[in-house]
């Protein structure tokens, strides 16, 4: 688990949403595709297909790259395509301002933060906690690494399960 | 708001005019339930209605409901919405009767002189019972200021002179050397009552005599109504109306303002009602080739207290010159402040203006406004009561004015969020209450449905 490269990718999508990209690609890793998938599941991007250099076919209808496409044929994942891969990213707008406009590591890889229940609640309540600051803004979301895979932190208070704080995003 | 009254004619009854049967006298109240009078009948939530112009109500009505003798009693609810010229019908045979009873044949004369004034048509098609929602329960036309449900109307307090002593024999026997001396040949009675009756009882302001400013509740007489009976003469009320009306004529509109309704769309008093206050004013200075040439900078925030937020820049050599600017360009630059519950702002907002970078956080109902002057009255201005502030790096007053504002117009609602998102998002405080308005619905805590 590379937070160095986790951070390069939050960079890179504050960059791609501050250009106002359609489509923005970051390299492939299993913690990658989770978080976007965590990101996607709660519509602050629109799709996340895993492509190789190039941009994924478009779907005729959909207009966007989806993951299971009937129509054009995705590579499929193997060991000797594997490190070629990205994962494409659908980013989304909604009058004229990205619906992700801002996303920043917690964690640094320098220094990671643990998080247990107990204080995960204060900081959903919107209270600092363990040197995390409380998500006080409407909208405003919080990513951990946990045994249950990457979740929100309303999400992991809801099941009380700690983890691994990875990013904050607005 | 239904007292009894005898009887009288229907559109009369809309209006309260004085008690003719007898004075109304009442009793000092000691607790909050409602005043009752010497000559109020038992309540009941009806208007009485003159026997002769009475509406014609259905028969059916009329055999539930016994008439009392010489009365119809008709409910609020049964007035028919629209009337029609039918529906005024003479005095019956047995109505006569019974106001005989009640008046002198002058009087009846009289009353029937007046019903015969008035076209029955006028009556229809003049008279409408609102039937919109915000309409009142009661019946009313709010022509006279009731004193007990109606806001105080008192006499100012400049009214009031301290120094007033009341007149002592002496200044009485001169009065009525005075009198006599002035006496006109030839004298009658009327003028012996009118000096009696016009003479000051004290020395000093007339007004402290005649209507002095008082702090207590106004008396439930009406006017024209004494403890002995109706007197001809009323008292003096000060005049709410006319004293506004004096006021609008002493102010013209300046040109800018005229421009400025014209823009708005705003009423004068509706601009007069705004909050507007200047927050930033100083010297700035031009250099040119000739010299310095000196001028005034103000900065003034508007707004109703309601959500609405301006601010508005003016600079002019004259001060009041670039105050006025600075108060309508504020006003005309108003524009909504997103707010949470009407008392907070949604989340934490930055702003950012040169070197002044501030953070407005949102607060619990009653923290109040935790912030500097400048927030704390733009805050103010605009209606929100909770709130903390944080101005870091410079404090440079004419940007933290204006990087309140940036940071203010940028809150992101809820709504907004969760149509960018297509996800819903629920407002934990109204899920409680059943959905509503936690605000609104108050201490009536509603059970949630766990069915």
């Amino acid at each position: 688990m590379s937070l160095v490269n986790l951070a390069h990718v939050c960079s890179h999508l504050n960059n791609a949403t501050k250009a106002r990209l359609g489509f923005t690609s970051i390299p492939n890793s299993n913690l990658h595709l989770k978080l976007c998938l965590a990101l996607q599941n709660d519509g602050f991007i629109s799709s996340v297909v895993r492509g190789g250099p190039q941009t994924p076919p478009m779907h005729p209808l959909l207009g966007i790259p989806v993951a299971k496409d009937e129509i054009h044929d995705l590579e499929p994942l193997t060991q000797s395509n594997v490190a070629s891969r990205r994962l494409w990213l659908g980013l989304k707008y909604w009058q004229s301002q990205p619906v992700l406009s801002k996303i920043s590591m917690v964690s640094k890889p320098t220094r990671r933060i643990h998080i247990d229940v107990t204080a995960l609640r204060e900081i959903v309540r919107g209270e600092k906690a363990n040197f995390v600051e409380g998500l006080r803004s409407p909208g405003e979301s919080l990513y951990l690494s946990t045994d249950l895979g990457i979740l929100e932190a309303r999400e992991c208070v809801e099941k009380k399960v700690g983890g691994l704080v990875l990013c904050r995003v607005l | 708001m239904s007292f009894a009254r005898p009887a009288k004619c229907l559109i009369c009854s809309f209006s309260r005019a004085a008690s003719v049967v007898g004075p109304r006298v009442p009793r000092r109240q000691f607790q909050l339930s409602a005043a009752r009078f010497s000559d109020e009948k038992p309540k009941s939530p009806v208007v009485k209605e003159e026997p002769k112009k009475a509406l014609e109500t259905s028969k059916e009505d009329q055999s539930t409901a016994p008439e009392p003798k010489g009365e119809v009693q008709i409910r609020l609810r049964d007035l028919p919405r629209t009337l029609k010229p039918e529906h005024f019908r003479e005095y019956t045979e047995a109505e006569k009767a019974a106001l005989s009873q009640h008046y002198t044949p002058e009087q009846i004369a009289a009353i029937e002189a007046g019903e015969a004034a008035i076209d029955p048509e006028h009556l229809a098609t003049q008279f409408s019972i609102r039937e919109d929602p915000l309409a009142f329960k009661y019946l009313d036309d709010f022509s006279t200021i009731e004193p007990v449900v109606d806001k105080h109307v008192r006499a100012p307090e400049t009214n009031s002179d301290y120094t007033a002593t009341l007149k002592t024999e002496e200044d009485f026997i001169d009065d009525f050397a005075k009198f006599f001396a002035e006496l006109p040949e030839n004298f009658t009675m009327s003028d012996w009552v009118r000096f009696a009756e016009t003479n000051r009882m004290t020395i000093g302001k007339e007004e402290n005599e005649l209507n002095p400013s008082s702090s207590l509740v106004p008396t439930l007489f009406r006017p024209g109504e004494t403890l002995e009976g109706p007197t001809d003469k009323p008292p003096k009320y000060y005049d709410a109306e006319e004293q506004g009306a004096k006021a609008q004529q002493d102010e013209e509109p300046s040109d800018e303002m005229k421009a400025l309704l014209k823009a708005t769309g705003y009423t004068m008093r509706e601009i007069s009602a705004l909050k507007v206050k200047t927050l930033v004013s100083h010297r700035v200075v031009n250099q040119t080739r000739l010299g310095k040439i000196q001028s005034m900078y103000i900065l003034a925030v508007a707004g109703n207290g309601k959500g609405l937020l301006g601010i508005g820049e003016g600079k002019s050599e004259e001060p009041s010159n670039a105050q006025a600017q600075a108060w309508l360009r504020a006003i005309r630059n108003m524009q909504p402040v997103p707010r949470y519950e009407d008392r907070t702002i949604y989340g934490d907002v930055k702003g950012k203006k040169g070197a002044v970078e501030l953070k407005l956080m949102s607060r619990p109902p009653g923290f109040g406004l935790r912030c500097q002057s400048l927030i704390y009255e733009m805050c103010r201005a605009a209606g929100i009561k909770d709130l903390a502030a944080r101005v870091d790096r410079s404090r440079n007053h004419m940007n933290t004015v204006k990087a309140a504002y940036e940071a203010l117009m940028s809150q992101r609602i809820p709504e907004d969020i969760a149509r960018a998102r297509g996800k819903k998002l629920i407002d934990v405080r109204k899920v409680y209450y059943s959905g509503r308005d936690a605000q609104r619905v108050g201490p009536r805590f509603q059970r949630p449905n766990l069915a």
